[in-house]
């Protein structure tokens, strides 16, 4: 996730809440885990929020203003490692359905092929 | 008649084996009767002399004639075979760097080290290459994105080479690779790591009252490729298509080694 060396996440909020059993998971993360990714990230601003009596979740803040936010009830230390992952790695872009596995801004090199060319 | 073949093959092995490894410290008698010195030794020559055994042994299933002599040594062979396949398997989550460098010359890519204030991502070049991974081919030029299925050893901000170019064009050049070239480098940056939209599989059987549905991301890499190397780039400013009559194209035509 990084557009010509940039990266693109900004921010990451990671939301839990202390009482909850579908917080066990990443609580544990967060003992576990997230201080080890966050050295890994230093560019990234990592914040935790506790919300009590709702299920948690882990919110990122794009460059380009885009906002994802991934349920992370129930779930595994390493399950909640690689969402985090995947959300550092991933440009804000929103998930659609690829036109063209190419992106190009200048299509030819030699010309355009037509019927008039001559080699 | 089975222990006549296998005393055969061994004779035929041992000579050409003692020809090639010049070990003379083993003899047939002392294959045939196993000392516990002798066993030691087998083992330490394990991978070189037993291999080509092993390669005969595939084409007649005669693991149950054999000698009680030969037993041990072959099993302990099979076994020896069975565990560097394993280890083979395994090295790639061990993560030795051989390993992750063999497994990146597949995919047609070396890892380079991450990027720290290079100055990567140059202007447009009119130089374009035909660079295959895995098992497809892109036609790129500086600046391109390329979406290619998930590429295992790299992370987001690494850069890496891709060795496995076909084919090199510029305005007054082409360059051709049987099937590559072996002088040329694409020169890629890990843009990112990301899942694709998901797609829907939906079976149905009608009147067969059956259905299933099963949700599918792909896992893409995003690359930007910064270089193509092993082309002569002119400095020629693209106005849109360059004459096509006036430009003269020289073809060469590249064998690999």
């Amino acid at each position: 996730m990084a557009l010509r060396g940039v990266w693109q996440l900004k921010k990451l909020i990671v939301s839990y809440c202390d009482w909850g059993g579908s917080s066990r998971g990443i609580r544990a993360f967060m003992e576990s885990e997230l201080p080890t990714f966050k050295e890994k990230n230093p560019q990234l601003e990592l914040v935790t929020e506790l919300i009590r009596g709702q299920h948690p979740h882990l919110k990122a803040f794009y460059k380009n203003k885009n906002e994802r936010v991934v349920c992370v009830k129930n779930m595994t230390p390493e399950d909640i490692l690689l969402h985090a992952t995947r959300l550092r790695n991933a440009l804000g872009r929103k998930v659609v359905k690829l036109k063209t596995r190419h992106v190009t801004k200048h299509p030819s090199v030699q010309g355009t092929w037509t019927t008039e060319v001559k080699y | 008649m089975a222990h006549r073949r296998c005393i055969q093959s061994l004779v035929r092995h041992a000579t050409a084996l003692i020809s090639l490894k010049k070990s003379p410290p083993i003899s047939f008698y002392e294959i045939l009767t196993p000392k516990p010195n002798t066993v030691i030794a087998t083992t330490n020559l394990e991978p070189s002399w037993f291999t080509p055994w092993s390669h005969i042994r595939h084409f007649s299933s005669r693991k149950s004639d054999d000698s009680n002599d030969e037993e041990d040594v072959e099993e302990s062979s099979d076994e020896e075979t069975e565990n560097d396949e394993v280890a083979a398997d395994l090295g790639r989550y061990n993560s030795p760097e051989e390993k992750e460098a063999e497994a990146a010359a597949i995919g047609y890519k070396v890892v380079g080290p991450l990027q720290r204030s290079d100055r990567v991502f140059k202007d447009y070049e009119p130089v374009f290459a035909v660079v295959q991974i895995g098992s497809h081919q892109f036609k790129v030029s500086n600046g391109d994105s390329i979406f290619t299925e998930r590429l295992k050893f790299c992370e987001v901000n690494d850069k890496l080479i891709l060795n496995k170019v076909l084919f090199l064009g510029s305005s007054t050049q082409t360059i051709i690779g049987r099937p590559i070239l072996p002088d040329a480098g694409v020169h890629a940056v890990v843009e990112e790591h990301a899942l694709d939209a998901k797609v829907i599989i939906f079976k149905k059987k009608r009147r067969k009252n059956y259905r299933r549905t099963k949700g599918h991301r792909q896992e893409l890499t995003k690359l930007r490729i910064t270089d193509i190397q092993g082309i002569e780039k002119l400095e020629i400013i693209t106005d849109g298509k360059p004459l096509k009559a006036a430009v003269k194209k020289t073809e060469k035509v590249v064998t690999t080694a």
